[in-house]
């Protein structure tokens, strides 16, 4: 009966010593994430940052949280504080993890923000930074579908915009979708989102 | 047994840390991130600002409470002791809402705090014509000189302004022109992507200019490769861009011809050989491990010859002129640990005029160098301070004959060595003060000069802020007297300013009042400066007035526009006056309005842009006194518009005075009077009352979507 119970415990304290704490508090901060609570979750990503300092993943979904949580704020200085923040995060994460193409895309996600703010004063200045930053990210790595698929939407709009011809870009999206279909991420906690809405978008090409 | 004990455990292995976070005024900040340091155990601050957690950690641990435009909070303890905390959060002085030294100050750049203006607007206003000199006329606290198009500020004359490039000074930063033609700055404004321009009480930093400096800064990374090709109706302009992995270049050629121009147009002078101008520019800019290097590099060469309408010269005044000049500035900035950065950077200047004015004929050649160093150490958010030296040095040599003096030599060296330094001092997020000192030994007077330097800003309310400032300034008299004596002090000014700031969204208030005290300017006692004229620093006179301006991009959607007015009261005695008076560069009232409305549906940009500039001085020989008179007033309604035929290609036209005022810039009085005892006059009006330009811009670049609006 005692050696059971050892046996026990020790299966028991093995199995909690199998999931990390890494683990735990990644998954702990994405569930609050899917609960809607982006504060919470963004706040426990940069507390893992601070105590992971050789993993950009934290630092890259709590600037990403604010990021997307920035679309649609109306507010400037909100708007600039909360970029602001995601900036440093993405220094923070470039700092660890150099010409890394996920982060390029965040970082252009996060221009985006501001052109989609004011076109008319941030069009102008960001618009190249932000095709700079896809072309790169495509180049380090040509089979990550997020950089075909964000580049494909950025130029969907601007081809709008001018009425011209959207389908290179519905062949683009075509291109990013059989690269979802491939795509393995690293780890469990590595990028990958995006797959629905590029699904989304190609479905609308084809109306 | 065991496992009852090791729950036990576990659970008095728990600490728990709570509190409540608040602002300065008491108030609870919901969203704040609170941990402990090094571990993932923490919380978010609730509603009421408490927040709750529980960690295994023992012992002594740091406690982290960080939010958004607040200085992080730190408390190290034992974690036992961790309950009930009450933290109070400074707000972080850095953050984009604090109170900035802006007095004097307008900015154009994506980085600055407070921007009057932004990088594009520097040439999508309609009457600037691509010029970045021509878009700051718009703002307050500039004079409308229209036959010139240099910087007059506040009462001062144009050689008080200076500009910089990259921190470093240029010494001809005008291309020459005829005249009655305004002049334009020499460098694309496509190169830059920060300009400031400070109409008074700037930095100790920046010294020779009594009244005025305009900072502008290249691109330090361009983003991305690309062609620009500008055909237009005056010449045409071709830009390239290459960057490889740590560095990158751009080069820019332009060339100007009005001949075309001039043969379709009427133009009241008789050209000879109508203006022409080839220029190149070259921007290089390195990356190293800690700082950058950028080299700039741009020479241009002009030439024209006319007959001009003279009161005097029944023929008409013969006037050749060919200009060759060179800058080249290069710079180094880079972080030397987490607290210091140094700046360096040196310019030379060369440039060559060759003139023939009716029948005398003259030559002249100044070579320049200016170098400076700087260091920055950032001791805290709330304390960082600036110190540097510099050296300026110019020789300047001009040949001069005519039928009477056969040939004539003569010349100077004009050599200042400075040293400054700056305090910024942040006392709160509210509170600001910036003081600097400057001294300067010049070399020509062997004569030392200490300029104090003082700012205060307060912050009246989120979006509001009152600031005072004060300044010392000192310039060595223009090579116009230089160059026949040498014998003088540096002139001065004294810059009293006082100003209000409103930053809403997108909305921009300023109102500025200042005054400003001349002394030591240089008088003479000649028609025109030469060897014979007996030179004094006797010379004297002010300035005040007030500096309205307005911007406004929100009411109206796609809609942007500002207005401004500046209300001058200035008079001086200096270089040949009998008497104090109002000079004939400054009036008593100018105002503009700028609007631009981008049609989305026509892919347009229309612009508008309306300036109005009171009468100037001028003295009438037939009644008594000295600038006894005024002219009529000055107006110009320009138009613009902007087509983009696709992402890359533009298609731009602008009419400048669409409704033809007959300005009238001075009149010229014959010098001896007619039989019947009067002074006959001519009106001094420009080469021509309208101007329309053309072009056509094409950009070749990997995204198929950047193009040259930005440079129009």
């Amino acid at each position: 009966m005692k050696q059971l119970i050892i046996i026990a415990t020790l299966l028991i304290s093995g199995l909690v010593s199998a999931q990390t704490s890494y683990e735990k508090g990644m998954q702990k901060a994405f569930s609050l994430w899917e609960q809607n609570q982006p504060t919470e979750a963004s706040n426990l990503f940069e507390r893992i940052a601070h105590a992971e300092p050789d993993n950009w993943l934290p630092p890259y979904y709590a600037a990403q949280i604010n990021i997307l949580y920035s679309f649609g704020e109306k507010n400037e200085d909100v708007l600039a504080a909360k970029l602001k923040k995601a900036q440093n995060l993405i220094n923070d994460a470039t700092a660890i993890s150099k010409d890394n193409p996920e982060i390029l895309v965040l970082q252009a996600l996060l221009h985006t923000v501001w052109v989609t703010f004011d076109g008319a004063t941030y069009g102008m200045t960001l618009s190249g930074k932000v095709v700079e930053l896809y072309t790169k990210a495509k180049l380090l790595d040509p089979t990550n579908p997020r950089a075909v698929y964000c580049k494909a939407e950025w130029d969907m709009g601007g081809a709008k915009y001018f009425g011209q011809d959207i389908t290179p870009f519905c062949k683009d999206l075509e291109h990013a979708t059989e690269l979802f279909a491939n795509f393995k991420p690293e780890t469990a906690f590595h990028p990958n989102w995006g797959a629905d809405r590029a699904k989304m978008l190609l479905d609308s090409c084809q109306k | 047994m065991i496992l009852v004990a090791l729950i036990s455990l576990q659970v008095s292995a728990q600490t728990i840390i709570s509190g409540t976070v608040f602002n300065a005024k008491n108030e609870p900040i919901e969203g704040a991130n609170v941990y402990l340091e090094g571990t993932y155990d923490g919380a978010t601050s609730n509603e009421k600002g408490a927040f709750y957690f529980e960690t295994p950690a023992t012992g002594t641990q740091t406690l982290v409470v960080s939010f958004l435009s607040y200085e992080p909070f730190t408390i190290v303890g034992d974690v036992s002791f961790m309950k009930g905390i009450e933290v109070k959060l400074r707000e972080d002085v850095s953050a984009l809402d604090a109170v900035v030294l802006s007095a004097g100050t307008f900015s154009a750049g994506d980085n600055s705090k407070v921007n009057a203006l932004k990088p594009l607007d520097v040439v999508t206003t309609a009457s600037a014509l691509g010029d970045f000199v021509g878009a700051l006329q718009t703002l307050p606290g500039t004079t409308t000189v229209a036959e010139d198009g240099r910087l007059f500020v506040r009462g001062g004359e144009a050689n008080e302004t200076q500009i910089f490039i990259d921190g470093i000074r240029v010494f001809t930063p005008y291309s020459p022109t005829t005249n009655n033609a305004p002049t334009r700055g020499r460098y694309s404004p496509f190169l830059f992507d920060g300009i400031t321009f400070s109409t008074g009480g700037y930095s100790a930093e920046y010294g020779q200019a009594l009244s005025s400096v305009l900072l502008l800064n290249t691109t330090d990374e361009p983003d991305q490769e690309k062609t620009d090709i500008g055909i237009m109706s005056l010449g045409a302009t071709l830009g390239n861009t290459q960057k490889w992995k740590k560095s990158a270049l751009s080069v820019n050629a332009s060339y100007i011809n009005l001949t075309p121009y001039n043969a379709i147009f009427k133009s009241r002078n008789d050209w000879i050989k109508p203006f022409e101008t080839v220029s190149g520019e070259a921007v290089f800019r390195k990356k190293t491990n800690s700082g950058l290097f950028k080299l700039y590099g741009v020479f241009d060469a002009t030439n024209f010859e006319l007959t001009q309408d003279d009161i005097n010269e029944p023929e008409g005044a013969y006037f050749k002129l060919k200009n060759n000049n060179f800058y080249l500035n290069g710079s180094y900035q880079g972080v030397l640990n987490d607290t210091w950065t140094f700046f360096s950077g040196v310019s030379l200047t060369q440039a060559k005029n060759d003139l023939n004015i009716i029948e005398s004929k003259v030559n002249n050649h100044e070579k320049s160098l200016h170098a400076k160093m700087k260091f920055k150490n950032r001791i805290s958010n709330r304390l960082k301070l600036y110190f540097g030296t510099e050296y300026f040095a110019t020789q300047f040599n001009e040949s001069y004959k005519d039928t009477s003096i056969v040939h004539e030599d003569y010349g100077y060296n004009n050599n200042i060595a400075a040293v400054f330094a700056e305090a910024d001092i942040f006392i709160s997020k509210n509170l600001a003060l910036k003081t600097g000192l400057r001294g300067e030994y010049s070399a020509i007077f062997k004569d030392f000069t200490m300029a104090p330097r003082v700012s205060v800003a307060y912050k009246t309310s989120s979006k509001s802020q009152v600031s005072l400032a004060y300044g010392n300034f000192y310039q060595n008299p223009s090579s116009n007297i230089l160059k026949f004596n040498t014998d003088l002090k540096a002139e001065n000014a004294s810059h009293y300013i006082f100003n209000y700031q409103y930053n809403g969204d997108r909305q921009v208030f300023r109102a500025e009042g200042y005054y400003k005290n001349y002394s030591n300017l240089v008088k003479y006692d000649t028609e025109f400066t030469n060897f014979n004229s007996n030179y004094t620093s006797n010379g004297s006179g002010y300035a005040t007035g007030l500096d309205l301006f307005w911007r406004d991009s929100k009411s109206i959607k796609n809609f942007d526009y500002w207005l401004s007015y500046s209300l001058l009261d200035t008079q001086r005695d200096y270089n040949n006056y009998p008497t104090k008076a109002q000079p004939n560069f400054a009036n008593t009232h100018n105002a503009s309005v700028v609007g631009k409305y981008w049609i989305d549906s026509l892919r347009s940009q229309v612009g508008m842009s309306y300036s109005f500039a009171s009468g100037r001085t001028y003295t009438n020989p037939n009644s008594t006194g000295f600038l006894n008179h005024k002219t009529k007033s000055f107006n110009n309604l320009s138009l613009n518009w902007a087509y983009l035929i696709s992402p890359q290609k533009i298609l731009y036209a602008s009419v400048n005075n669409v409704l033809g005022f007959k300005n009238i810039n001075g009149y010229q009085y014959a010098n001896a009077p007619d039989v019947n005892g009067t002074f006959n006059r001519r009106a001094l009006q420009p080469a021509t009352d309208q101007f329309f330009f053309v072009g056509f811009f094409w950009t070749i670049s990997d995204d198929k979507k950047s193009n040259q609006l930005d440079n129009l």
